[in-house]
């Protein structure tokens, strides 16, 4: 028989039986359709994270008060105060340093703002106006914190879009008058909507001068200091200089944590890939339910074609020829499958990015070879035995269960 | 047809094409193992992560400074009125209030025996003991004193305790935390570690010392302890009404811890669920295998349904058959599918004893249950068919 022939055969022994047919290949379709939208969620999700991480600047270096005894992160200091205050002073000191580009202390509190009649809780942050440069903040009205003495600050404040919005509505904000805590401050900028954030949302955030936010809320210790290196290959080193320059300032001891922001997405990217391998794992297993399937059906079509095979093996066909012909059905049920599969998911990816615009849920190719091979090959794997019952049949026996 | 009879003619059928029933029953199985082995770990990681925050006693209300009415960011700094210790003194009087605990924490460089380890530092008072469950393992705790007289004593953690003084008598011993001196009066029981952090590599002094020695003006905390038996929202309204005298409005935030681990557990309980639909998946297309088994069987015993029906079975009769056969195959391979995921789970929970499984009776019932459902909608289509067949066409088939 030529190649030709096997397929056809195989074709026509397919179409033979329209509906036990598309339910195999339906199974198939669900399963790699599993795959492919679970892959696109959890690689969506991946994507988020690390552009949301990139968006908080380059070439980042973190410090926080605070030091476990075992050395890198704890949750232990995630919040936390230390005899030797981290301050202002120790982030303006950090400016000095060679490879350092630009430094911005963080302290961030809760408080109420109060203006044009109305009150809200908001999430304070005291910064310098070389955080906005590092965050690579846009401006919808106004502009950010003026320049001037860290320690001190002038009395402003820089409002996220939706305090914007919710305090003032559609009149301008930039001039007016807003009370926070026990402060009368006057708003400076609007920040441009960024829609939703990773941990803080800056449009539910209002920004003031490190000085204001440390006498608001009483306090002397900074949050975090934000250190923007020179480049890519420095950042080690300014790590280890701002290591240095601080157990220098508080009398040689080492109360801080310096973690670099490529050490923490490169977690969060572990861990993010390894969570959508789990769940494209998870979906395969329907992936080999599936292939169960086809060697059911593939050997049902068996017992109804003994006869067919007994008269072809009567004919001259060899055991190899049958053998094709069976395996090149059930290749043909799990491609069909598998390519079914695929646009549905493909369409279950695009609904979800029509829902959530922000979420870029592309399946990732690696996910959408491995789906396509994984159902070819459960479907040729279950498909042997089947094909080889029906090769080892006996021409005579066969011929006579007609 | 008598049911007994329906039930034989069921399980003759299944039995007649064992190779074929055992692969459909399979499929069944497989997705009933995943889903049970999902859940399995779901439900195991729920009850894990609900004895870590129990272990500190079910009845602790947390007072913290500041409204926020999500009570997400607690711990940061608040413009609004700082905790005092004499808010401590006033909760202590509340009725139903069996024990209360400031607290103030920080991290700081112990020294002491000549050694020098950093720690988490916390402020806190007597009431700790009884709040937190937690023991001392020789010597004693803070004593009960003048809260803003409290002398410079210091309770260690078995962990810090070991790294600074081995295996000598710690006790007596002065050691120096920040820029403060400090007297040892006693070790802590090991507690272990909660939610990453090493609750033996500690140190606890008088509130007012720790706040001294951080330099703040206010308390990070108020635990209180509430007697057993009484509900938490009655203490709540009670130390919402203290609070907003003391304080002139309502600057605080109270969550008890009953309502916390109301909230976690329900987080648990959808991403359990979600882990489980994910194994559904395959359980659908378990159920797909059954209805392509069950339509070629219609096919194939056509004339066999010709004539029962000749024999005058009703139409409802043929249709309980297929339908049972199908829920009789989903059934069987649910249980098959239960053996294989509790299997599973318990290897799992041998091998790797980091990862809880837990599989609770309720979610083996509720796996069965569904297998059969399954078995029951996938046989639906088929069984009607069966049914609807004319008798004289399918006798003719022969």
């Amino acid at each position: 028989m030529r190649k030709a022939d096997v397929l056809r055969f195989a074709r026509d022994a397919a179409t033979a039986y329209p509906l036990r047919t598309s339910l195999s290949v339906l199974a198939m379709a669900i399963g790699v359709a599993a795959v492919v939208v679970l892959t696109a969620l959890g690689d969506g999700a991946r994507r988020y994270v690390v552009d949301q991480f990139s968006a908080l600047g380059s070439n980042l270096v973190i410090v926080l008060p605070g030091r476990s005894a075992t050395g890198g992160f704890s949750p232990a200091n995630a919040l936390t105060t230390t005899p030797h205050d981290l301050t202002i002073d120790d982030a303006f000191a950090l400016t000095r340093l060679p490879l350092v580009r630009r430094v911005a202390p963080l302290t961030v509190g809760n408080s109420e703002i109060n203006a044009n009649g109305r009150l809200r809780e908001v999430v304070v942050a005291g910064t310098t106006s070389t955080y906005t440069d590092i965050r690579n903040f846009k401006m919808a009205a106004g502009s950010f914190l003026p320049e001037g003495d860290w320690n001190r600050g002038a009395p402003v404040v820089v409002i996220g879009s939706k305090i914007k919005e919710e305090i003032f509505g559609g009149n301008p904000a930039v001039g007016e008058l807003v009370r926070l805590g026990d402060r009368r401050l006057r708003v400076v900028g609007v920040l441009k909507s960024t829609g939703q954030g990773l941990g803080m949302n800056t449009d539910e955030l209002v920004f003031v001068p490190a000085g204001v936010a440390q006498s608001l809320f009483n306090t002397h210790t900074l949050f975090r200091i934000l250190i923007e290196a020179r480049g890519r290959d420095e950042i080690e080193a300014v790590k280890r200089e701002v290591t240095t320059a601080l157990k220098a300032r508080h009398g040689g001891e080492e109360d801080v944590t310096v973690i670099t922001q490529d050490a923490v997405l490169a977690t969060f990217d572990k861990l993010l890939r390894a969570l959508t391998a789990a769940v494209a794992g998870i979906a395969a297993i329907s992936l080999a339910v599936a292939g169960i399937l086809v060697m059911n059906v593939m050997l049902v079509a068996v017992t109804q074609r003994t006869a067919e095979i007994g008269l072809l093996k009567a004919l001259g066909a060899r055991g190899a020829t049958i053998r094709d012909a069976f395996m090149a059905e059930a290749a043909m049920l799990s491609l069909v499958g598998a390519f079914t599969g695929y646009g549905l998911g493909l369409f279950g990816a695009f609904v979800l990015r029509q829902m959530y615009p922000v979420f870029p849920a592309y399946p990732p190719d690696w996910a959408v070879i491995a789906a396509l091979l994984t159902s070819l090959s459960t479907g040729l794997v279950f498909g042997i035995m089947p094909a080889r019952r029906a090769a080892r049949l006996d021409p005579v026996q066969a011929l006579m269960k007609h | 047809m008598l049911f007994s009879d329906s039930l034989t003619l069921a399980i003759r059928a299944i039995s007649s094409q064992r190779l074929r029933s055992f692969l459909t029953l399979l499929g069944i199985a497989v997705g009933i193992a995943a889903v049970i082995l999902l859940t399995s770990i779901g439900e195991g990681i729920h009850r894990y992560v609900l004895v870590e925050f129990t272990q500190f006693g079910t009845n602790v209300v947390g007072i913290h400074p500041g409204r926020t009415k999500t009570g997400g960011t607690v711990g940061l700094p608040s413009s609004a009125r700082p905790l005092t210790l004499e808010d401590v003194e006033a909760m202590k009087r509340l009725p139903n209030v069996v024990a209360v605990t400031p607290s103030v924490f920080g991290n700081a460089e112990v020294n002491g025996n000549g050694r020098v380890r950093r720690v988490s530092v916390y402020g806190v008072g007597t009431g700790l003991l009884v709040v937190f469950r937690a023991k001392v393992r020789s010597g004693q705790f803070l004593p009960e004193e003048e809260a803003a007289a409290a002398r410079a004593q210091v309770v260690l953690g078995p962990k810090l305790k070991n790294e600074l003084f081995g295996a000598e008598n710690a006790l007596g011993a002065k050691v120096r935390i920040g820029g403060l001196q400090f007297r040892v009066i006693g070790v802590m029981e090991a507690k272990g570690q909660f939610l990453g952090i090493d609750l033996d590599d500690t140190a606890y002094v008088p509130a007012a010392r720790a706040m001294e020695l951080f330099n703040r003006e206010g308390l990070n905390e108020i635990s209180i302890s509430i007697a057993e038996g009484v509900p938490a929202a009655g203490v709540v309204a009670n130390i919402k009404d203290v609070m907003k005298a003391r304080h002139g409005r309502e600057d605080v935030t109270i969550i008890s811890q009953e309502e916390m681990l109301a909230t976690l557990g329900g987080i648990l309980d959808v991403l359990t669920m979600a882990v489980g639909a994910l194994g559904g998946i395959s359980l659908l297309v378990g159920g797909v295998g059954i209805v392509t088994i069950m339509t070629i069987a219609v096919t194939e015993r056509t004339n066999e349904i010709g004539l029962l029906v000749a024999l005058g079975a009703r139409r409802q009769t043929i249709l309980g058959i297929f339908l049972g056969e199908a829920v009789a195959l989903a059934a069987i391979g649910g249980l098959v599918g239960l053996i294989l995921g509790m299997g599973l789970a318990q290897l799992i929970g041998f091998f790797v004893p980091a990862l809880p499984v837990h599989t609770p009776l309720s979610f083996v019932l509720l796996a069965e249950a569904l297998a059969s459902v399954i078995g029951l909608a996938a046989g639906v289509l088929p069984a009607r068919r069966a049914a609807r067949l004319d008798p004289v066409e399918a006798l003719r088939t022969e």
